[in-house]
């Protein structure tokens, strides 16, 4: 087993913020003594990355998935545990390791609005000290596989969102980092945008054989680009392993599509019916009870086709963090 | 060297950007010019009816302006627009991206923006200094242009240091922005010799907001005013606020990332 | 009737209005004290230099004493407190962000909300600008010599002024229909209000052919004028003359003011913002 490019143990991060009352006379209490609440946003999380691997990590918002992302960039100091990436302690932020990773987040710009994107790309080649070599061969490379060119002349405001998004990614791995933290790297973006961005990192990651950390609110980006998920609630761990274990481990139910020539009948005593229409049904039915379900439906009714699925992704997210808070 | 190569290298890219804006160039000439047209202007109303404002002669004073002028320009080029990106990027959160760059994140906080056409006022500043020592002639020698220099620079250093103090607050308070208009509005006072001042404003002018510093002082020491005590205390105040500038930079630093100090 | 029920309707609005802005500009009181310290600033700065040329020249020049260019700044400081307005870089940012749209949809024109935000954050300023000069004329000891009538034609001239003042610098505030570099214009509308308004030393000061610039041009009549006349500086006659002056240029930017309001209306909404 080789060494980790990211590693994780117990680490926690707690925020003291001042705990607001509603009010007049709370107001100006406040004044003088505020009183304090600690919020755990990360609570003892432990896992490790293999290099090369490309991990979904995922949560509702406020789970602490940005936190964790931010301490382990280095932007944060944890309140306890520890974490390396790469080797190096993120948060003592030397220059050695800073120049191996990059951060990009889908709702913040790193590129300055007014300028085009090539001299933003500039700025950071002076501030990675990359040859010029170097540079040009990476900048290319990504160019091509961005699809960049008639972009970069641009000034950045003129972009499209998933134009400047782009150049956004260009321009955090021009300095070819080894380990890739993406924030929401696809919020915001048409449908055609978010399957190209993915499809970039899915091709940026087999190439370099960075390992990408990533969060996202659209199913889809996990399911495409990760083999391997990481779910936490509340800053706690809930699942960690393959994506299609989440679904066996938090799915009690499957999803039975039955299309019959018969459009009238009633199924509800097979199971909770999701949606018919034109003979076509959708019926949710126990894990445990499919087989038996399946057979008594061919049995009784005139099926043409029949369907058993998982259900979609998001669904199973959803169970799994109602479980949790319930 | 490093460090310079990446001034070198922002200052460029700015240069190249701006120079695609031609008619922003105009604009600003013409804003300098106008400026610079009201200070002789108001000049020249005051010595038609005097000889001296305060034992300073019209080019003693005509050097004054040289500096405001110089001095203005190295602030509107670089530190404004560094220090007001520096506070809009800890609200927004973009203060990130700089963070997790392998450079020295004041460095780059202070050197991210150039308004490049405020070269202008700062080489009107240069002419209208240089046009006062060509009529101030002889009086000028080797040791009050050294004097000068060092003044020069120390203000330069005292007033880039309270900006970056000023913006850093922006880590524990909002709307700094304020606080940095407070200093604009009373550089203004800085085009007069602080020394016509009743002693409590001097007061304020040299140490609540150092606006003395970067005009009067360098002023004094080209027209063979400055005492060795104010030349020691402007040097002395640039490395102390250099120093404290560092340290808020610093303690804000460790606030945004939440280290416990 | 139908112009009394308008006037009341005028009437109510400017009450509620004044209780929001009023609550708003509590909000940004911060931002209103360093607006004050540049007001206050920049006319006490002209105050000591002229100070020291009076005093460095046998004290007096051009008629003034120290203590006679403390009253004339004092008394600048507080005028232009009643009649300054921010509406030129207000505007800038309305058409710039596309606020404009809405308050164009609302029945009523906006001025009048500009005219009430004006007035309360007055209503904030000028307690604290009252205490400031009376602290600086315990340390400059203002002096003149001013009679009842200049006190009592004062009024008048002051309402005047801001009358004046606001509608010109509302109908400047309009070229930012036109175009996104009014700060260019500002600098120079300022730069004028500056020497022929009496900002950078007493009109009387200035040549001959200066004064009578500053007489036909407007700037005089919303500042400098009802400061000289408050200090006694002027005779019956040209007080009326004076009155006279700012009378017809209040007409006259009325009138300005509808014809460019509408020209400016028409080109924001031929741009389609």
């Amino acid at each position: 087993m080789p060494e980790p490019a990211i590693h994780l143990h117990e680490l926690c991060k707690t925020y003291r913020v001042p705990e607001r009352e509603s009010g007049m006379g709370a107001a100006v209490k406040s004044l003088f003594h505020r009183r304090m609440q600690d919020i755990k946003a990360v609570d003892g999380l432990t896992f490790d990355v293999a290099p090369g691997e490309i991990v979904g990590f995922l949560g509702p918002n406020g789970a602490g998935k940005t936190t964790t992302l931010k301490m382990l960039s280095g932007l944060l100091h944890p309140t306890g545990g520890e974490g390396r990436v790469l080797g190096a302690i993120p948060w003592q932020r030397e220059r050695a390791f800073l120049r191996q990773i990059t951060l990009v987040m889908g709702q913040r710009n790193q590129l300055v609005w007014d300028i085009p994107a090539a001299d933003s790309f500039e700025l950071n080649r002076a501030i990675y000290r990359l040859p010029a070599a170097d540079f040009r061969r990476t900048l290319d490379e990504l160019t091509g596989l961005l699809e960049l060119g008639p972009l970069l002349k641009k000034p950045v405001r003129n972009l499209s969102l998933g134009e400047r998004m782009k150049c956004e990614i260009a321009a955090a791995l021009l300095h070819r980092p080894k380990v890739v933290f993406l924030d929401e790297p696809t919020i915001g973006l048409d449908v055609t945008m978010q399957r190209r961005i993915r499809s970039f990192i899915a091709e940026y990651n087999r190439r370099s054989g960075a390992t990408v950390l990533l969060t996202s609110h659209y199913m889809a980006d996990v399911e495409a680009l990760c083999k391997r998920v990481i779910v936490i609630h509340h800053g706690r761990l809930l699942f960690d392993g393959d994506l299609s274990a989440l679904v066996q481990k938090f799915t009690a139910h499957k999803t039975i599509v039955v299309q019959l020539e018969d459009c009238q009948a009633d199924l509800h005593t097979y199971g909770e019916v999701l949606n018919c229409e034109d003979g076509r049904f959708t019926l949710k039915v126990p894990k445990a009870r499919t087989a038996r379900v399946t057979e008594r439906l061919l049995a009784d009714l005139p099926v043409i086709d029949l369907l058993v699925e998982d259900p979609p992704i998001e669904e199973v997210i959803d169970t799994v963090f109602t479980q949790e808070a319930g | 060297m490093n460090t310079l190569r990446l001034i070198y290298v922002f200052f460029r890219v700015s240069v190249l950007n701006e120079t695609a804006y031609r008619v922003n160039f105009f604009i600003q000439l013409f804003q300098s010019l106008l400026e610079l047209g009201t200070a002789l202007a108001g000049l020249a109303v005051i010595f038609s009816y005097t000889h001296a404002l305060g034992g300073w002669r019209p080019d003693e004073m005509l050097a004054l302006v040289g500096v405001y002028f110089l001095v203005g320009g190295i602030i509107s080029l670089v530190v404004q627009p560094g220090m007001s990106a520096l506070i809009d990027s800890v609200r927004d959160g973009t203060l990130d991206f700089t963070l997790t760059k392998p450079e020295d994140a004041q460095l780059l906080v202070s050197i991210q923006r150039v308004a490049i056409w405020s070269l202008l006022d700062l080489l009107m500043g240069l002419g209208v200094l240089g046009t006062a020592l060509v009529r101030l002639g002889q009086s000028i020698g080797a040791a009050e242009a050294a004097e000068f220099i060092g003044m020069l620079l120390a203000g330069a250093v005292i007033v880039y240091s309270f900006w970056l103090i000023l913006a850093s607050l922006s880590f524990w308070l909002v709307r700094v922005e304020n606080l940095l208009e407070i200093f604009q509005s009373m550089y203004q006072a800085g085009r007069w010799p602080v020394s016509l001042y009743p002693g409590w404003l001097r007061f304020a002018l040299t140490f609540i907001v150092p606006v003395a510093f970067a005009t009067s002082v360098p002023a004094e020491a080209l027209t063979g005013r400055l005492d060795i005590l104010t030349l020691l205390g402007a040097l002395g105040l640039a490395l102390l606020l250099f120093a404290v500038a560092r340290l808020v930079w610093r303690l804000g630093l460790r606030r945004y990332s939440g280290a416990s100090a | 009737m139908s112009l009394l029920l308008e006037l009341r309707g005028l009437l109510k609005l400017y009450a509620q209005q004044f209780k929001t802005t009023f609550a708003s500009m509590v909000q940004y009181r911060a931002s209103l004290l360093i607006w004050m310290i540049s007001q206050v600033l920049e006319p006490l700065v002209y105050l000591i230099v002229w100070s020291t040329v009076s005093n460095g020249s046998g004290g007096s020049v051009g008629g003034y004493t120290a203590r006679g260019f403390a009253a004339y700044y004092l008394a600048l400081m507080l005028v232009n407190q009643v009649t300054y307005t921010w509406i030129m870089w207000e505007y800038e940012y309305r058409v710039r962000q596309g606020l404009l749209s809405a308050a164009l949809l609302k029945p009523v024109h906006p001025i009048h909300s500009d005219i009430s935000d004006n007035l309360s954050s007055k209503l904030i300023t000028l307690p604290i600008l009252l205490v400031i000069v009376g602290i600086l004329s315990l340390i400059f000891h203002p002096a003149a010599a001013t009679a009842w009538w200049a006190v009592l034609a004062f009024l008048p001239a002051l309402a005047l002024a801001f009358l004046v003042r606001f509608l010109i610098e509302w109908t400047l505030a309009l070229a930012a229909f036109w175009t996104t570099r009014v700060n260019a214009i500002n600098q120079v509308y300022f730069i004028l209000m500056l020497f022929l308004a009496g900002q950078i030393a007493p009109l009387t000061l200035f040549p001959r052919w200066l004064q009578i610039v500053a007489d036909i041009l407007p700037f005089r009549w919303m500042l400098g004028f009802p400061v000289e006349l408050l200090l006694g500086r002027l005779t019956p006659v040209q007080a009326l003359e004076g009155l006279g002056a700012q009378a017809a240029w209040l007409i006259l930017s009325l009138v300005l003011i509808r014809s460019i309001w509408r020209a400016g209306v028409r080109v924001y909404s031929a741009v389609g913002a």
